[in-house]
């Protein structure tokens, strides 16, 4: 045995166990450093009724003590029947056999528990894991009035369990792989095997399975291993952390991605219109469902727009404002001492700092936040003669605007995209305006996410239910979206 | 996975058809027709429309004969190695040509109606190099970009022409002769030219879903820019009477200048951003065609390299004249006049050839199948 523990802990790894229990603990105990490792627990004991030795090792505070307990160290010593195999005598849900060392350490560290037993060049590995995490809560960033509440939390088997509540289908595959070398992270791809599309699915896993990363801790650092184009302003992958909105996508034929430590699930490939939609919308009565949808597309071009045509009208268009407003603003400009442009940077730069100062300040502090920002940046200005009342009129309404995009990547790229109008205003005017309006138009076109394009199904066009800006009844929403080109197109027949 | 690979749909194709030539309604090609037939100038369209007929009708008649071939292809093997090289350079020429002059255009209206200060190169250089990025991205994307923007620039367009009729003057169309009957049919047909971009669109015929999506493409968008640029010249006659028109060399522009949206007195900046759109798509396009046909006629196989080289030399000649208005107007009137018999009788020619040299390789095919 002294010539196995002389080996290199990577070709030690690979090596089976033997039956001597002496020598393959010390393996263990090396691997660990039992005893500096406070948490991780050995367990010697000697069986009832086989007369054998056995150790149970374990770690202590990802493991149910109670399992350990009640279902293997009791049946364990209490047994008197010598003719029974170790299988039988514990009382566990499951059990599995492990021979190889490294696989047995992975599953130690899962939380599992795992049996030696003297004379056996096997590990008995018992199912134990319990890791402490949040219950499930309500969502948080995605808020709707109507319709189920509950949001993903950090561990990815109460995701599955929120998931399978909502598809009772034997079809829902969800399957498992490492990503990470090191930390061992598990990425879980959930797919309902009858819809989704084969290519796109070898695609996800072969993206998927070719990083090599020592650890990826959760789905938004993965996000960024994944996309397709990473430095581009628009995001490919969609987050949701509602369990409802991710099962709507499943049973379009999408793919999930849920992983341990992430309140939130991936869906892809995401289009331009998944970014755009709230599960809110088809849970609304289908007029205010349109109703919000009309309310977010103006907000989306009030956000990019609002600020950009305010310096293009009064630096190269004024003759389109009625003369009595265009003197109402002159009247209020005449006092401030900057063009146009400066004064719209400052309030957009203002209103950012607000923000980003708002969302990490402690919440205790959080009140004096409100006040600084609407007193001081906002009345104050207009009154020190630094901005004029139009000009923070015009940026709180883009700001304000701005909210109505839920989604977080997308809200970035529309505020990011605000201060290129506003530029291109500055510079040309409408032309300018429009002439972004377009490379960004191109742009967008351009992006394909696993081979989807990124305004589809409104164009290209595809077969699907034309959920684009508005919505159609739910009644006629019969096709699944052609894009992904999913086994069953037909929403009614197969179900 | 790339599953956008020829899935040119036929509202795409019918959009950028229209956004290409309908846009020749807010530029100066409406002036063309003033000039020689007055207030008659509505029916140049009707009469252009109704002639294109037949060109249109051989170049679907060429791509029944070859489904399976580009244009370019079948330019080649009608003609041979050397005379369709020739052909097709031609037919670069014309392209670049039209797209030098009326990118010219577009700068002065912009630069005469919109910004008067702004330096014209500056103008130019931005209009040039949003068309260039554009045709990079592919015709897909043009064609694309065309069908989302579409709804927009014709609700603005249709704006334009109910409010022109309200506060025009319908009883200016007549009388409705114009100058003459004789007048009418000689000067639109010496224009037939300004719907020569549809033979362009045959080159691009590959990236369509099918041959049905070109058929139908082609005619409803005939149609609708015969009726639209028509409606929209017989609109202009309404505002200013076929005196005033005449002075007037982007009557589109005036138009808009001159009308009235409520309590907006001056509604141009309103719609000059849906006509820029609108011209970046067209410009676009013109500017994809000139690069694949360079390309294909040089075997430059990276086309990236020479669009900087293309959009450099457009501004450059672009900017010779130093009066555009004037000069790049006749210069361009001209050109249409040269350019409308070969429009009219290569489709015939082509297929006249491609019967007698392709027809008897494809029952051959056929039958050997």
């Amino acid at each position: 045995m002294s010539e196995q523990l002389s080996l290199d802990p990577i070709s030690l790894k690979k090596e089976t166990i033997s039956g001597n229990l002496q020598s393959t603990m010390e393996i263990f105990n090396s691997f660990y450093s039992i005893p500096i490792n406070s948490d991780v627990k050995v367990r010697n004991l000697l069986i009832g009724g086989l007369n054998k030795k056995a150790s149970i090792i374990y770690i202590s505070t990802i493991t149910d003590s109670q399992v350990i307990e009640n279902q293997v160290i009791k049946n364990l010593l209490l047994n008197s029947d010598d003719s029974k195999e170790v299988q039988d005598i514990l009382s566990t849900k499951t059990i599995k056999n492990v021979e190889i060392i490294g696989d047995i350490l992975k599953e130690i560290n899962k939380g599992n528990v795992a049996i030696l037993v003297d004379g056996h060049s096997i590990a008995y590995i018992i199912d134990a894991s319990k890791f402490q995490g949040r219950s499930i809560e309500k969502a948080e960033n995605e808020v709707s009035l109507k319709g189920p509440k509950e949001a993903f939390n950090e561990q990815a088997v109460a995701n599955i369990s929120l998931i399978r509540k909502k598809i009772k289908n034997e079809s829902l595959i969800v399957e498992i792989t490492p990503v990470s070398v090191r930390a061992n992270n598990e990425l879980y791809i959930l797919y309902m095997k009858d819809l989704v599309n084969d290519e796109l699915l070898q695609s996800v896993k072969e993206r998927v399975n070719s990083l090599d990363v020592a650890s990826i801790q959760n789905l938004s650092l993965l996000e960024q291993f994944i996309e397709d184009r990473e430095k581009s302003i628009f995001p490919t992958i969609l987050n949701t952390e509602k369990p409802d909105r991710a099962v709507a996508y499943l049973e379009d034929g999408f793919i999930i991605l849920l992983m341990d430590n992430s309140p939130t699930s991936l869906v892809l490939p995401a289009t331009f219109w998944s970014f755009f939609h709230l599960s809110e919308d088809n849970y609304l009565r289908i007029l205010f469902a349109n109703f919000i949808r009309s309310l977010r597309i103006l907000a989306l071009f009030i956000t990019l727009f609002a600020s950009a045509t305010y310096i293009s009208i009064t630096n190269y268009h004024v003759e389109m404002i009625p003369t009595d407003l265009l003197l109402a603003i002159s009247a209020t400009r005449e006092i401030v001492p900057f063009p146009s442009v400066i004064e719209i940077l400052l309030m957009e730069i203002a209103f950012e700092l607000i923000r980003e100062a708002g969302l990490r300040v402690p919440s205790p502090i959080g009140p004096t936040i409100g006040i600084v920002g609407a007193l001081i940046l906002g009345q104050a200005a207009v009154q020190a003669n630094i901005v004029s009342p139009l000009v923070v009129i015009i940026v709180a309404l883009g700001g304000l605007s701005s909210f109505a995009i839920g989604d977080i990547n997308m809200n970035f790229t529309i505020r990011l995209l605000r201060f290129l109008f506003i530029i291109s205003g500055a510079l040309f005017g409408f032309y300018g305006m429009a002439a972004v309006f377009t490379v960004i138009l191109f742009y967008m076109l351009s992006i394909k996410t696993f081979g989807v394009p990124y305004l589809s199904p409104m164009t290209p066009k595809y077969v699907s239910s034309k959920d684009t800006v508005f919505r159609k009844l739910l009644q006629n929403q019969i096709f699944r979206p052609g894009y992904l080109k999913p086994k069953d197109m037909d929403k009614k027949a197969g179900e | 996975m790339d599953k956008t690979k020829g899935t040119i749909g036929t509202r795409e194709f019918i959009a950028i058809i229209i956004l290409t030539i309908g846009t020749k309604l807010a530029d100066d090609t409406p002036s063309l027709f003033f000039s020689s037939m007055g207030s008659a100038a509505w029916m140049a369209p009707i009469i252009i429309g109704v002639t294109t007929i037949l060109p249109v009708f051989f170049i679907l008649k060429i791509f029944a004969i070859y489904p399976n071939k580009t244009f370019v292809e079948i330019i080649k093997e009608v003609f041979g190695k050397y005379v369709g090289f020739f052909v097709l350079f031609a037919l670069w020429i014309f392209q670049i040509y039209a797209l030098i002059i009326d990118s010219s255009i577009y700068t002065d209206i912009m630069g005469t109606m919109y910004f008067n200060d702004t330096p014209t190169i500056v103008i130019y250089a931005v209009l040039i190099s949003v068309a260039a990025y554009g045709a990079k991205k592919g015709f897909e994307h043009i064609s694309s970009y065309a069908w989302i923007i579409i709804a927009g620039v014709k609700v603005t367009a249709l704006t334009v022409l109910v409010l022109i009729v309200l506060q025009g003057r319908p009883e200016f169309i007549f009388p409705l002769f114009g100058t003459g009957k004789w007048e009418i049919i000689k000067g639109s047909t010496s224009y037939i030219s300004i719907f020569a971009d549809l033979f362009y669109f045959a080159f691009i015929a590959s990236y369509l879903k099918s041959t049905k999506v070109l058929k139908k493409g082609m005619w409803i968008g005939l149609a609708f820019i015969t009726i639209e640029i028509s409606t929209a010249i017989m609109s202009y006659v309404m505002l200013f009477d076929f005196n005033g028109i005449k002075l007037i060399d982007y009557p589109y522009h005036e138009s808009i200048r001159t009308i009235q949206l409520g309590f907006i007195r001056n509604t141009e900046s309103l719609f000059f951003p849906f006509w820029l759109i609108a011209t970046f798509a067209r410009f676009s396009f013109y500017f994809y065609i000139s690069v694949l046909l360079f390309s294909t006629l040089f075997k430059i196989s990276q086309k990236e390299f020479i669009i900087p080289i293309l959009a450099t030399l457009i501004v450059f000649f672009g900017m010779i004249p130093e009066t555009p208005t004037f000069a790049i107007y006749t210069l361009r009137g001209e050109f249409l006049k040269l350019v409308t018999p070969v429009f009219l009788f290569l489709p015939f020619v082509i297929w006249v050839l491609a019967k007698l040299k392709g027809g008897s390789i494809n029952d051959k095919k056929k039958a050997a199948e």
